[in-house]
């Protein structure tokens, strides 16, 4: 909006007019100003982008008003370009006011055809280029509002395009059992029909049922990789396990046709004005209808920038004694779910903007679909039976939880999902807290068979929403759960969270925060800025060596001063018959530039950074060795992974430690019978160190699928490739052969601990969190594979030459021609 | 992806008014002895990477400042803002990512938000240069902290200058006045 205003103090000589008005004001100070008259266009502006915001006046009114206004100024062209553009726009960005633009622009239609082939004309421009490109979501959209003016189209209107899009489908299908293109194209065509069924057109029943008797078969085929992206795994809750989105809309669109598309919660700005006003021409009648404005959809259908992924349905307010979101049996979920989701999505720019209209999401939907907004959870239990309708502030929170558990990725950062949350509170606290409440509860209680990757995100969501709200958080309804075993997963979400909360405050902060049963959990060692420096101690081996280890690196000497200690350790080492002596050489030195920079991040990077190369040096000689540089910092830092965990991500960027090392720490030496698994520091270490691999690879296929590569760089870079697609594969298999005998119980550890049955009362949970661990790694690695595989089709092949310069340089016609042949 | 020249809300990913203003004026004061520079101020932010970080607490550490903006990409360098004379934290940073995309992200979902349970700004940054990690106030903090006029624990109680004049009349009260 800004730059509209902007723009709106030029209009026509502004700069002028502006000044006369500020001599004015200078000339004499009397209240009353001259009058500045608003130009029509920005009145037009703000009722199109407030259409539909306010409760105190009727949307059916803003629609006719704007209609006529624009209507009858058909000669102001600023006025023209500001409708289209403004109501593009709107559709583009905000799409649960679509039903409202569509309206208007069919009350457009009629009272002026020429401005509402203007309109079409450039819907379909953009329609075509968004085809073009794959934008997929962009032309879902645009088709949505091409389908609100069905009733101005000549013949089955949309429908043909539809048709055609399913064509397509079918043939991505056809062509292989994995594509999710032809899915998305479905999807699509369903999300379609709806609107165009709630439109004024009528007599389309024929066409909607024909078209989604003809999806069903590709709609309700579960795809091969939607257990993958569930938010529970099947094998570990089946019950809870979401269905596709898809087939659950396909579903409920089959429902639908049934009770002659009665599709409640959409809107129909247009019924009330053609009831109302019988004797006027009606801005909603249509005069002269039009051909469908001409689409080509090209064979095949481009992919878009961003990779496809099935996508599951999930609520978070699911198994509640009162419905107060819409069950999956009525078609309302999924289309508030999909309308809300695309405008998080879309909105990411402005979280305030996109909190508030969460927030108003009872203005966009048929009156009547919610209840009265902030309704206690209490007062929707004594209304149970009444009338149903749904709880606003819960849709919009459950739409917001269902992008931050999309599984791989959602669109945007996890923490804008987070900030939109925090806003959202900061709206309406009395109204969203107790839906956020409820939210967590059900998470919390699901922990055990929620798919890993997301239990650790609600770890690092619910801690940084805390700390956004003063830490308050109703912790005296888990005590009970304190008495758990260590290793269960409530209380290793207990644990992960009151870390978070400790490294975006401090250990005493917290402890202030907390009912007496959990203070024994905020240890000493967590309040402590300093941890102790073991060789302080004389009883710990080589302690005089470590302090004169620790002096020379604080006083910041040099290699060779630093060299007789290193090798007195190792001296003495070899006659106690140590196996490796680098390896308490190595724990002197680490802790020692632990100890001295543990004042502060950067302090600790530049101790690393003056010894870096005597630690790159002890990372090639000795692999004992390199893992015992992880080792001294996990141990020094054990009360406050946090800080542990960040220098490791450091030393992997001097690669003084290889990614291969820090798995080998955890997964070998570090196993401990598989209970390991269960501390959420180190599946956050892991996954930032699987991360930085992948990121590296996903640079470099970006490199090799440049455009304009020749060779030779094209078969170096090949290489680079292979030789690193290589390394990625040897992790995740490292990680798979390490995990697995934990999930199937036979790690020799756990066999070893009691009496060898692998029933001890832990046993079961460890497994549990291995056949978790698998999971998020078996889908990392497919997903990566698949990213690669999918980059490399439109690659250049090897051995592609730079074509030939020509003298005049036009080598665009010379790739043209060749085209041609 | 987007066709659109214009957004139907205003985005919180610009340069902050302040940036823009600060810049004018010193173009505004260049005319008046050079040529006009005709550059636009908020060119040298298309490809930042660095963000100014303001509303600190003076007690808010390194890692506390790195567990939340790393969560918008990771951390290329993050440099603390001193007092000029005591060299301790006063109240603000500069985080630099490895990517422009990054630094965007943290102005749309950080910027505003709570850190050590203060409301934090985040503002666009043409990059750390030496010296800037020095306050520019008077007593050596931070301009805002020497002229506040409310009582800010965070931020070391009152304004400095105040305190100086409060402590003043104070000795002055004492001495018999």
């Amino acid at each position: 909006m800004a730059e509209y205003e902007r723009r709106n103090s030029n209009y026509r000589g502004g700069g002028q007019r502006k000044r006369r008005y500020r001599e004015d004001e200078d000339y004499d100070r009397r209240p009353q100003r001259r009058r500045y008259e608003e130009p029509l266009f920005v009145l037009v502006r703000r009722q199109l982008l407030t259409l539909a915001e306010s409760a105190a006046r009727r949307v059916e009114d803003d629609i006719v008003g704007i209609a006529k206004t624009v209507s009858e100024n058909y000669e102001d062209e600023e006025l023209r370009d500001t409708y289209i553009n403004i109501s593009l726009d709107l559709v583009l960005e905000q799409p649960m006011k679509i039903p409202f633009v569509a309206a208007t622009s069919l009350a457009v239609y009629n009272l002026k055809p020429e401005l509402g082939s203007e309109m079409l004309s450039k819907a379909s421009n953009a329609l075509q280029k968004y085809i073009d490109s794959g934008s997929w979501r962009e032309v879902k959209l645009l088709i949505r509002f091409l389908g609100g003016l069905q009733a101005i189209f000549e013949g089955d209107g949309i429908f043909p395009l539809l048709e055609e899009l399913f064509a397509r489908a079918v043939d991505l299908q056809t062509t292989s059992s994995e594509d999710l293109l032809g899915l998305e194209l479905v999807k699509i065509i369903l999300f379609t029909i709806p609107y165009v069924m709630s439109s004024p057109a009528t007599g389309f029943e024929s066409q909607a049922n024909a078209l989604l008797e003809k999806t069903d078969i590709i709609a309700s085929t579960p795809h091969t990789l939607v257990d993958l992206v569930n938010t529970f795994s099947p094998e570990e809750n089946k019950e809870a396990a979401g269905p596709s989105v898809i087939s659950l809309l396909q579903g409920q669109l089959q429902a639908e046709a049934g009770k002659s598309w009665e599709l409640k919660c959409l809107p129909r700005p247009w019924k009330d004005v053609q009831e109302r006003e019988p004797d006027e021409q009606k801005p909603f009648d249509v005069v002269a209808k039009v051909p469908f404005p001409q689409i080509t959809v090209p064979n095949p259908v481009p992919n878009g920038a961003r990779t496809l992924f099935p996508e599951v349905y999930i609520s978070v307010f699911a198994d509640q004694e009162v419905d107060t979101v819409p069950p999956t049996s009525d078609i309302s979920s999924s289309l508030l779910r999909e309308a809300l989701v695309d405008t998080i999505n879309l909105l990411d720019f402005n979280r305030v903007a996109t909190a508030k209209y969460l927030i108003d999401v009872d203005n966009w939907y048929t009156p009547g679909t919610f209840v009265k907004r902030a309704t206690p959870f209490d007062r929707m239990r004594e209304m149970a039976g009444e009338v149903q309708a749904w709880k606003p502030e819960d849709v919009a929170v459950d739409a917001v939880f269902s992008q931050l558990y999309q599984l791989p990725t959602p669109e945007h950062k996890l923490v804008y999902f987070h900030a939109l949350l925090t806003e959202c509170c900061k709206i309406a606290p009395a109204a969203i807290a107790p839906s956020l409440g409820r939210a967590i509860r059900f998470l919390y209680n699901n922990l055990e068979t929620m798919d890993l990757e997301l239990s650790n995100r609600f770890l690092d969501w619910f801690a940084h929403h805390l700390s956004n709200f003063g830490f308050t958080w109703k912790w005296s309804e888990w005590v009970d759960d304190l008495e758990l075993p260590a290793i269960h997963p409530k209380l290793a979400f207990i644990y992960g969270a009151l870390d978070k909360e400790i490294r975006l405050s401090f250990a005493q902060r917290i402890r202030g925060t907390l009912p007496e049963p959990y203070i024994p959990l905020i240890t000493e060692g967590k309040e402590k800025d300093t941890p102790d420096f073991k060789y302080s101690s004389e009883t710990t081996p080589y302690s005089k060596e470590g302090q004169e280890i620790m002096q020379l690196i604080r006083k910041k000497a040099t290699d060779e001063e630093i060299q007789p200690f290193i090798a007195a350790i190792e001296e003495q080492a070899q006659s106690m018959g140590v196996e490796d002596p680098k390896v308490p050489s190595t724990d002197a030195l680490m802790t020692a530039i632990c100890y001295v920079g543990s004042k502060s991040l950067s302090h600790v990077l530049s101790c690393i950074e003056r010894n870096k190369d005597r630690l790159l040096a002890i990372g090639s000689a000795s692999t004992q060795a390199r893992c015992q540089i992880i080792t001294s910092v996990m141990e020094y830092w054990a009360d406050q992974p946090g800080i542990a965990i960040n220098i490791i991500d450091k030393l992997l960027n001097y690669t003084i430690i290889s990614p291969l090392s820090v798995l080998e720490w955890a997964l070998t030496e570090s196993m401990a019978a598989g209970t390991i698994l269960s501390k959420s520091h180190i599946f956050e270490m892991i996954s930032a160190t699987v991360g930085k691999v992948t990121n590296r690879m996903r640079q470099i296929v970006a490199a090799r699928t440049q455009p304009g590569l020749y060779e030779p760089q094209l078969s170096v870079l090949d290489e680079t490739l292979a030789r690193e697609r290589a390394d990625m594969q040897a992790l995740f298999k490292f990680i798979e052969d390490s995990i697995i005998s934990v999930a199937a119980g036979s790690n020799d550890e756990m066999m070893e601990r009691g009496d060898g049955s692998g029933d001890l009362p832990d046993d079961a949970i460890i497994r549990q969190w291995g056949r978790r661990w698998l999971r998020v790694f078996r889908r990392k690695s497919a997903v990566e594979e698949a990213f690669i595989t999918d980059a490399l089709v439109n690659a250049t092949p090897i051995g592609t030459n730079a074509p030939a310069k020509t003298e005049d340089g036009d080598e665009d016609v010379k790739i043209a021609d060749a085209d041609d042949q | 992806m987007s066709l659109l020249a214009i957004n139907t809300v205003d985005r919180l990913d610009r340069p902050s008014a302040y940036y823009v203003g600060k810049n004018k004026r010193r173009r505004y004061n260049d005319r008046d002895d050079e040529k006009p520079k005709e550059e636009d101020p908020t060119d040298k932010l298309r490809n930042a990477t660095t963000l100014y970080v303001g509303n600190l607490s003076f007690y808010t550490t390194e890692e506390q400042i790195h567990e939340l903006f790393s969560k918008c990409g990771e951390i290329k360098r993050l440099v603390m803002g001193l007092d000029r004379f005591n060299k301790t934290p006063c109240g603000f940073c500069f985080v630099e990512y490895y990517t422009h995309q990054d630094a965007l992200d943290c102005m749309k979902y950080v910027g505003g938000t709570k850190l050590d349970e203060r409301i934090i700004r985040a503002d666009l940054d043409p990059g750390f240069e030496e010296g800037r990690q020095y306050g520019r106030g008077k007593s050596g903090g931070q301009v805002r902290d020497e002229y506040r006029e409310e009582y800010d624990p965070g931020r070391g109680g009152y304004g400095r200058a105040y305190d100086e004049q409060r402590q003043r009349e104070e000795d002055e009260y004492g001495a018999g006045r």
